[in-house]
């Protein structure tokens, strides 16, 4: 009972934070410059227009009622149309549309980073000092110093420009078409939107072929940070965990080494990776707006750049209050599954 | 990532508090702030940490490039546009082609300017705008952290559940959408601004834990009941002690805010056109190089800026391992 009541009272810790982020963009973007009936209406409208048009928006009541709509609205999820970059459609369309392409670069920029980082962590640490354990750091800490928008380009330049084996950027080859609804069981289903998983529901192998290229050199370059981060943790938690007691003890009951490592080690060591894993799931998010930018992706992050550069304010709030939201919710589970993974943390 | 850091209260005791039977030659040794560093161990494990030497020469070299670039390179001269003159625009390094090997080190771009000069001269920027970013979001987090942890309650709750908001947003994402408060013609004092305000909470939470550990210790209370007013027990007794881990906080962030100015830069909200800043730099060289195989535009810019941060990260990891003994010893 003791967990139920952790959850529930993180639950209910998330409603001040939600509230104070609703109101924190309500107030940036009532800060930011530039007149939203100004843009709506064009730059040659006359200014009755533009006056008609703010009345319409309801930007001419008064804030703390525009504040208490605002509430309302990102409640319900429920942001109005798009001003510029998709002109008119639904900002909640927009998400529903974008939303899924950039979980699915973030997925695999996860699993990346997981397959790759823990079995490096683990060698580094089993071998703390040697070469490879020195290898491993310093390929770690790199990792971690250069920047996506470097790494980006520079692999484009080499298997787009140079070799010719892998496309520079979009999700599919443009002469591929997709439905957008799959048929299972004689009904007409909607598609999930990630292009790996859509393609094998549709059994177009072509196509998955084409994507699964386009998806290599974005999930790569957003993996590798969490790769360094992922092994640097895996290694120093592992080195934390074979110094405490019951590690000796194993040990002095005539276990093996590799065993102990792996059986007692390894499984312990993995707590605080777990919880690395999902702090630093914010950290794709925002690499999912560099990657998608330099890899001309069109999910959430190009959105968000396109919607800011060009004042579309619905737009902005919307995908703004969507990433926060995702953040705050990968957050409690990370916190959720530490609790009970490490029942102390419950206290 | 963890509010909790130990500090270090041996090594340090704070002045004032030293029992009678303190020898004075033990005093003398500990005072002033060079006195008690050379003291430390912490300076010998740290210089005896090759990867952190490493990392502090990086940072030392960049800081007289930077230097230099500032007081011997004219920004407008590298700001303007030089097509037209009997530059060649996008030529490659000179190194690789017919031209004498230092003609154009690095290149030039598509407006014909010299990357060479405008990667050293980036590295001024780099320095100067990280350097502001992280002094002001330490001032304010510490301040922020120390006066939620000494006053609690209340003030605790308001200062703390303000920077949990903050916290909750992705950390670029909340920079790209404070960026939009502020008027173009900033330039980079925009992104300078929004990273501020985004990196103030995890040095508040930081100092929070670390202040709060320090506040248990009875010295505190023994220095109330002496008389010591909250400033001075604050600043005399509690922000010594905080020190340590915000030390190595700045030190981590520092190559964060490089990354992230230049990534704001990158995206279009940051320096402006011309401006010979790494991220813009970038920018351009991704536009213009990328698929006619042009690499010297975007190769040189991102290996000044990834080579910088790795000089902040060397250093700051070393500076934690030498907080951190424990993570020393071999393991068998």
């Amino acid at each position: 009972m003791a967990s139920l009541r952790f959850v529930l009272k993180r639950l209910l810790l998330l409603v001040p934070v939600l509230f104070g982020v609703a109101t924190l963009v309500f107030a940036i973007l009532h800060l930011a410059p530039g007149d939203p009936a100004r843009i709506i209406a064009g730059q040659r409208a006359s200014t009755e227009q533009v006056n008609q048009v703010r009345r319409e928006l309801g930007l001419t009541r008064p804030l703390y009622v525009q504040y208490v709509d605002f509430l309302w609205d990102a409640a319900r999820f429920d942001f109005g149309q798009s001003y510029s970059i998709s002109q008119g459609a639904p900002v909640r369309s927009v998400i529903a549309d974008r939303l899924p392409v950039t979980i699915e670069l973030a997925v695999y920029g996860q699993l990346a980073g997981i397959f790759i980082g823990i079995p490096l962590g683990v060698l580094s640490a089993v071998k703390q000092d040697s070469a490879t354990d020195h290898l491993t750091r310093v390929g770690a800490l790199s990792g971690i110093s250069i920047p996506i928008f470097w790494s980006g380009p520079l692999l484009i330049l080499l298997f787009a420009t140079y070799l010719g084996v892998l496309p520079t950027s979009g999700r599919i080859d443009s002469t591929l078409f997709l439905p957008t609804q799959w048929e299972f069981m004689g009904r007409q289903l909607p598609l999930t939107g990630m292009i790996t998983v859509d393609t094998l529901l549709l059994g177009r192998f072509d196509a998955f072929v084409s994507a699964a290229r386009h998806l290599l050199m974005p999930s790569l370059v957003i993996g590798i940070y969490s790769t360094a981060l992922i092994s640097r943790m895996m290694r120093s938690s592992m080195l934390e965990v074979v110094r405490q007691d019951y590690m000796r003890t194993a040990r002095a009951k005539g276990q093996g080494a590799k065993i102990t490592v792996m059986k007692h080690g390894f499984r312990n060591a993995l707590i605080p990776v777990v919880t690395i894993i999902g702090i630093q799931f914010g950290t794709l998010l925002g690499g999912a707006v560099l990657t998608e930018t330099v890899f001309g992706i069109n999910g959430m992050g190009l959105t968000i750049v396109r919607a800011i550069g060009s004042s579309d304010y619905p737009v902005v709030q919307g995908t703004v209050l969507t990433f926060a939201l995702l953040f705050t919710l990968v957050t409690l589970v990370v916190d959720i599954t530490y609790g009970y993974l490490d029942p102390r943390i419950q206290q | 990532m963890n509010a909790d850091t130990p500090t270090d209260t041996e090594t340090d005791a704070p002045p004032g508090t030293g029992t009678e039977a303190e020898s004075g030659v033990d005093r003398r040794e500990t005072r002033g702030f060079f006195g008690r560093l050379r003291a430390s161990p912490f300076l010998s494990d740290l210089l005896s940490n090759r990867l952190a030497v490493v990392g502090l020469s990086i940072i030392v070299g960049m800081a007289v490039v930077a230097v230099y670039a500032r007081f011997v390179y004219d920004l407008n001269a590298l700001t303007q546009s030089r097509l037209g003159t009997e530059v060649a625009d996008r030529t490659p390094p000179g190194w690789i082609g017919p031209a004498a090997w230092n003609q154009h080190l690095f290149g030039t771009d598509a407006a014909a300017r010299d990357i060479y000069k405008r990667c050293l001269y980036g590295a001024w920027l780099a320095l100067k705008f990280g350097t502001i970013t992280v002094t002001v979001s330490t001032v304010l987090g510490v301040s922020l952290g120390i006066i939620a942890a000494y006053y609690g309650d209340v003030t605790d709750n308001v200062v703390m559940r303000t920077m949990d908001v903050l916290l909750a947003f992705p950390s670029l994402l909340l920079a790209l959408a404070l960026v939009a408060i502020f008027p173009r013609e900033l330039g980079l004092w925009r992104a300078v601004a929004a990273l501020t305000l985004v990196y103030t909470p995890r040095f508040a939470r930081v100092v929070r834990g670390a202040a709060l550990t320090v506040l248990e210790d009875e010295y505190v209370d023994a220095t109330v009941a002496l008389g010591a007013t909250d400033p001075r027990v604050l600043a005399r007794h509690v922000l010594p002690n905080t020190l340590a881990p915000v030390t190595v906080q700045s030190t981590l962030n520092f190559g964060l805010a490089i990354i992230d100015l230049a990534a704001l830069s990158f995206l279009g909200f940051g320096a402006q056109a011309g401006t010979p800043s790494w991220g813009l730099m970038l920018s351009r060289g991704v536009d213009n190089g990328l698929l006619t195989g042009k690499w010297w535009l975007s190769f040189f810019p991102g290996l000044l800026l990834a080579v910088t941060v790795l000089g902040f990260n060397l250093l700051g990891d070393g500076m934690r391992d030498a907080l951190d003994p424990r993570m020393r010893e071999a393991i068998d």
